[in-house]
């Protein structure tokens, strides 16, 4: 079935229920059914609501009638910069593992409540995504530790301090043997002097890192290949065709911001003749970055490695220098994909990039960055960058230091920062082996597994609270700077680190001062620092490439690919493990985070076992049976969701969740699925067992939500189609000359917004969802609130499947309010708190809305969202403190969507007004479209001919959602393009 | 038969029927003014924690109301200010004060004054001072004249209608920049065609439409 004859049926579905809907021609689509099930419900039932509230009636009349008296508290003595009422913005830097994302963070009178991307840092490029956006709620959670404890009793941050200093004196006269730390990965020139100062104070002391999500295999590839420690920048868009391989690198590997902005740069289309790239993707789960694939190959991970054997035994026949590849054995790879991927990359050669997941071997990473090499790409589509002053994961260093432990040959262990007790391979034992440690220091954010198992306890703060610096992928370095002082009296990294190594307290400030003078040289020390504190970043700081030379011969290469996996099977299947909205579970107590729907799976709250349709066919299990998993020798019960689109055999499982004792939103929630990953398989593992309990669970999932069902909502085409008809979309759908009962408004003066959305280059990776929750003061609801359909995203992405069941094609469209000018909404509200203003948006008056509900059942969008209880009652004091001062926070009963940011609109008018100018193109900018990596998302004047947004709005591929209408929405969107090879067009393009 | 009723009942019913017009006015009179803000907010006035007195430093000793609330033209608040500025020059004039003494402790002990709110808006309006001073409205359209009180009392109702009524028709609270904290001043004769020509120049258009104040 060709793509258009699909699109003919409305064949974009959400769902497997909403597939079988499709066929059987049935209509309902609201998603009821699936709203109905069974959830945990709130005790507070009507009756007892009524009941409570009638007495609160009685008691309120005899305070209600006294004005509230409402203090003015100034300052004592007012900072000369701060003025009230007007936020400033510092720069900063978030570490995560090796690498470091340049922030802007909005701050209103010492309270930082927004983060956005600093456009001047190369790793952020002025974009974020959700896990960085998301951790300014994390800085005030009233979860995280509080005070340094001592075998779970508080004590003082003096006590840690003279129990390190006696300690770190009998280290010294030792030289430090017995004495072990073990931290997180960092890039950072303070972390890395004070590791040397160290190393200099205690020689025999042993310093590891781990993370149970690392780029480790990545930077051994290029360790063997090379001789070098550096590691791989990819330029995404400087590639015409692009094959990941188990690479999510549009949201889950690292420097994921970047590089979904350069490879959508090399996707974006202005005009019928522009060259689009192309993707082919080979992965095991449906990713991201599977979605946006022109030809997606579901495998499974451990079957990566033979295609890219095969692969290269197609380019060796092509003749690009392969060696002597030895033969994949395989049969399934469908030979004519194979050929054309492998034509496409010859013929790209030089402008063509092979990509392997963190997920893969060693060994598939050698020889991807050889053919990368093979194919011309090195210094064109690959560089590669040292990695001066990092710590990088060592796993068989980590096993050595957990042996030692266990053999009782580490008298004090000192743990900064992750949770190894919890993360750490489950056939390793961590938990064993520290309790053969006498003296453990854990410096942790949380109380948690880790933590309750040490002697010592030291709170840590966070990023927004520290001194410290960063090297960022390239090698730029910039500094953290705190935007607050620490909040529960945590330390920072930087100032826990030089305790140790000089058993001194000093001020991180200092300690970082110290290291930049050495950074900074000649000219101005003070002037210097101040201008890397204004910009974030030092400029031109970037470590120059590294001269790519290949020590290993193709022969050397190819002896030591492994032998062919055993198939797989119903009863052998694949287990795989992936990094989730909660990273490896460090973000696991953050609400935003936990309530986002996945890109895929639209789960919230919880992670599942991922199987593909046949797969759960076989084994007869439906989403939300609860299954029991067995893998080498240990078992996990979870619930399984069935996933369209992933490799047969295979389990895909969520890191990061099933917690106890960590705080109140993380515990409870999801499984853990660290208890059966282990070091043979912290990636994959082959011979997992599944089988169905008989007892179900309630997964929360808003993949039926808001359905707009039967409409051509996604618009889509081939390029090749695109440049046969450039109208298409548009012309997919008719209808007779549009004409309102209402008179029409006159919008041909002054500012009129709008936003575009381009769909060809939307990702559909949530960070626009969590932009809007931070800027909007968006409430989190919680489980049982989402099962019923009622989380409060003012801008929600959704995700359609295209195709076959076992192996469709993902498109995602963000949907926020379209801001309507013959809106639907405003004619059905009987109190007028829904109405028009003179610049073209659909306002919400929150005071005025009596929570009829009747704008949400006439809006065809589904956007609208209602407060059906009193969210921000339940948020702790301190988490306020995140809240957006500029934004009005919704109490219970009101109805509330998006406002295409009208603080920020009204703060540049007025700004516009005070310079006797009008507002610019580009000034105002919402904070979707702000944090969008791709730059999907544009707003401005429409009124204006020259804005951006104007110039798109007039694009062959602008469509409107549902404008047959007549709702005339100011929100457009560009049809999606996928380019696929030619030579691979019709349904077999999967292998 | 003797008449049951006696003859003035007669016109019972009359006053009985303008009774009910006139107790229903009456009420509807009650209603208007004692449940509006005209009744509830104006004449709100408050105890300070320290007896300010604007009087005396805004009218008698003629300080310029932006000494202390200094980002009225920058930012949407228009600050109180902070315990430095009153000791800008109270730790020369009346160092010993008894009635300061709030105002040196919190200064030496850094603890910041709390004074209580006066004119206060519901938390869904959004007031922009900066925007108002630059249009051209001068404090004594809102606060009243603030110089002649002792303790600040509310003067206008600060209502929704209250603030629509200016915006429809701002002419006659516009005035030169300069003329902004004179609490004295008076519209010229020509304030008419000063209004609409200043109104060209500033881009003046007083927003009407919910989304200027609420969001």
């Amino acid at each position: 079935m060709s793509r258009s004859e699909l699109d003919d049926r409305g064949g974009y579905w959400r769902s497997l229920e909403h597939l079988a809907e499709m066929t059987a021609g049935s209509q309902d689509s609201s998603g009821k059914a699936e709203r109905a099930r069974e959830i945990p419900s709130n005790p507070w039932t009507r009756r007892n609501f009524l009941t409570l509230m009638g007495a609160s009636m009685a008691l309120a009349g005899l305070a209600g009638c006294r004005r509230p008296v409402d203090k003015i508290v100034p300052y004592v003595s007012q900072l000369e910069e701060v003025i009230p009422g007007v936020p400033r913005y510092y720069a900063t830097t978030m570490p995560l593992g090796n690498s470091a994302y340049g922030l802007i963070v909005e701050s209103h009178e010492g309270r930082p409540t927004k983060i956005e991307g600093n456009p001047e840092h190369p790793a952020s490029l002025g974009s974020a995504d959700c896990l960085t956006l998301a951790s300014i709620l994390g800085l005030y959670d009233p979860d995280r530790s509080k005070s340094v404890r001592h075998k779970n009793i508080e004590k003082s941050y003096a006590d840690f301090v003279s129990f390190w200093r006696e300690r770190h004196s009998s280290f010294t006269a030792g030289e430090g043997s017995g004495l072990a730390v073990l931290s997180e990965a960092f890039s950072s020139p303070t972390l890395a002097r004070l590791k040397r100062d160290f190393a200099k104070s205690f020689p025999a002391a042993r310093w590891v890192a781990y993370e149970p999500i690392s780029d480790e295999n990545i930077y051994r590839a290029v360790q063997n290949l090379t001789g070098k420690t550096s590691r791989p920048i990819y330029d995404y868009d400087r590639a015409d065709v692009i094959l990941s391989l188990d690479c999510d690198f549009l949201q889950t590997e690292s420097e994921n911001v970047a590089a979904a902005r350069r490879f959508a740069d090399g996707r974006r289309i202005i005009g019928a003749d522009h060259v689009m790239n192309r993707l082919y993707v080979a992965e095991c789960a449906f990713s991201v970055t599977g979605g946006m694939a022109d030809h997606r190959l579901r495998l499974r991970s451990g079957e990566i490695g033979r295609l890219l054997l095969a692969l290269a035994g197609k380019l060796s026949q092509m003749g690009v220098d392969t060696g002597n590849v030895p033969p994949s054995g395989e049969t399934y790879f469908d030979e004519r994909w194979l050929t054309a991927l492998a034509e496409d990359l010859v013929r790209t050669k030089g402008k063509s990039l092979i990509v392997a997941g963190r997920r893969q071997p060693v060994w598939v990473h050698e020889v991807t960055l050889a053919l990368n090499a093979a194919l011309g790409n090195i210094d064109e589509t690959v560089s590669f960058h040292g990695m001066p002053d990092a710590l990088s994961t060592d796993r068989d260093e980590f096993a050595g230091l957990v042996n030692q432990m266990s053999a009782g040959a580490i008298d004090t262990l000192v743990i900064l920062g992750g949770n190894p007790v919890y993360d750490a391979p489950a056939d390793v034992n961590f938990s064993a082996a520290l309790g053969r440690v006498e003296h453990t220091v854990h410096l942790s954010a949380y109380y948690d597994e880790t933590s309750r198992q040490a002697e010592w306890h030291v709170p840590r703060a966070h990023f927004l609270e520290s001194w410290g610096d960063a090297r960022s992928a390239d090698g730029t370095v910039s500094v953290i700077q705190p935007m607050i002082e620490p909040l529960y009296g945590g330390h920072a990294d930087t100032e826990i680190f030089a305790l140790m190594a000089g058993g001194r307290e000093l001020r991180g400030y200092d300690i970082v001062r110290e290291t930049w003078q050495s950074l900074l040289k000649g000219g101005d020390f003070e002037k210097q620092w101040r201008s890397v504190l204004h910009d974030g970043r030092l400029a031109d700081s970037a470590t120059p490439p590294d001269k790519y030379r290949a020590m290993k011969s193709w022969s050397k290469l190819w002896s030591e690919v492994p032998s062919r996996p055993a198939a797989a099977s119903a009863n052998s299947l694949e287990i795989g493990f992936y990094p989730s909205h909660l990273y490896d579970g460090r973000y696991a107590n953050n609400g935003w985070l936990q309530e986002l729907p996945d890109a895929v799976t639209k789960l919230a709250w919880d992670n599942a076992a991922l199987i593909s349709p046949k797969t759960a066919e076989e084994l007869a299990v439906a989403n939300n049976d609860m299954v029991r998993l067995e893998f080498d020798g240990r078992s996990l019960e979870m619930p399984v969701w069935v996933t369209p689109g992933q490799a047969d055999y295979a389990v895909a499982l969520a890191l990061g969740y099933g917690r106890e004792g960590l705080g109140q939103i993380a515990d409870g929630v999801g499984f853990n699925t660290y208890l059966l990953r282990t070091t043979g398989a912290d990636s994959f593992g082959r011979g997992a067992v599944l089988a169905g309990t008989g007892q179900t669970y309630a997964l929360a999932n808003t993949q039926d939500h808001s359905r707009m069902a039967g409409r051509p909502i996604i618009r889509e085409a081939t390029v090749a189609e695109y440049r046969d008809n450039p109208e298409f979309a548009r012309e997919m759908v008719e209808h007779p000359a549009l004409k309102s009962i209402y008179p029409d408004h006159d919008y041909s003066r002054g500012y009129q917004w709008g936003m575009v959305i381009d769909l060809n280059v939307c990702i559909g990776c949530n960070a626009c969802t969590i932009a809007c929750q931070s800027e909007n003061n968006i409430p989190v609801v919680g489980k049982a609130q989402v099962a019923r359909g009622r989380e409060m995203h003012w801008i929600r992405n959704d995700r359609y499947f295209v195709g076959d069941l076992d192996d469709p094609r993902m498109v995602h469209q963000p949907v926020a309010c379209q801001q309507c000018e013959n809106a639907p909404c405003e004619q059905v509200c009987p109190v007028a708190a829904t109405s028009h203003d003179r610049e073209g948006l659909n306002t919400m008056n929150y005071n005025r809305c009596i929570g009829t509900r009747y704008c949400s059942n006439n809006c065809p969008y589904k956007v609208r969202r209602f407060n059906f209880f009193n969210y921000v009652s339940e948020m702790a004091e301190v988490v306020k403190m995140a809240q957006n001062p500029d934004v009005t926070v919704r109490s219970r009963g009101v109805m509330e969507k998006c406002t295409f940011c009208l603080q920020r609109i009204n703060r540049a008018k007025q700004q516009a007004k005070k310079e006797n100018r009008l507002v610019r193109d580009g000034e105002i900018m919402t904070a979707c479209q702000q944090a969008c990596p791709t730059s999907a998302i544009q707003f401005g004047n429409i009124n204006d001919p020259d804005s951006q947004v104007a110039k798109l709005k007039q694009a062959d591929r602008k469509y409107d959602l549902l404008a047959e209408f007549n709702v005339r929405p100011r929100n457009s969107y560009l049809a999606k393009l996928t380019n696929p090879n030619p030579k691979l067009s019709g349904g077999s393009e999967t292998g | 038969m003797a008449q049951i009723f006696p003859e003035w009942t007669n016109k019972l019913p009359t006053y009985l029927a303008i009774g009910v017009v006139v107790l229903a006015a009456a009420a509807v009179a009650f209603v208007w003014y004692y449940f509006s803000p005209w009744y509830t907010d104006v004449g709100y006035r408050p105890l300070q924690p320290v007896p300010y007195s604007h009087k005396l430093h805004a009218d008698d000793l003629g300080l310029d109301c932006r000494y202390c609330h200094n980002s009225v033209e920058v930012s949407p608040h228009a600050n109180v200010p902070p315990t430095q500025t009153c000791m800008n020059c109270h730790t020369l004039i009346l160092p010993e004060s008894e009635r300061l003494l709030p105002v040196r402790e919190s200064f030496s002990m850094k603890l910041p004054l709390q004074w209580v709110r006066v004119h206060r808006l519901p938390d869904y309006a959004y007031f922009d001072h900066s925007a108002h001073l630059r249009a051209g409205v001068g404090c004594v359209s809102c606060h009243g004249n603030v110089a002649q009180m002792k303790v600040v009392s509310q003067k206008q109702p600060l209502s929704m209608g209250w603030c629509l009524d200016c915006h429809r028709h701002p002419d006659e609270h516009l005035r030169p920049h300069e003329e902004l904290t004179d609490m004295y001043w008076q519209p010229p004769a020509d304030q008419a065609e000063y209004a609409k020509k200043v109104r060209m120049e500033k881009n003046i258009n007083p927003p009407v439409v919910c989304s200027g104040c609420h969001r």
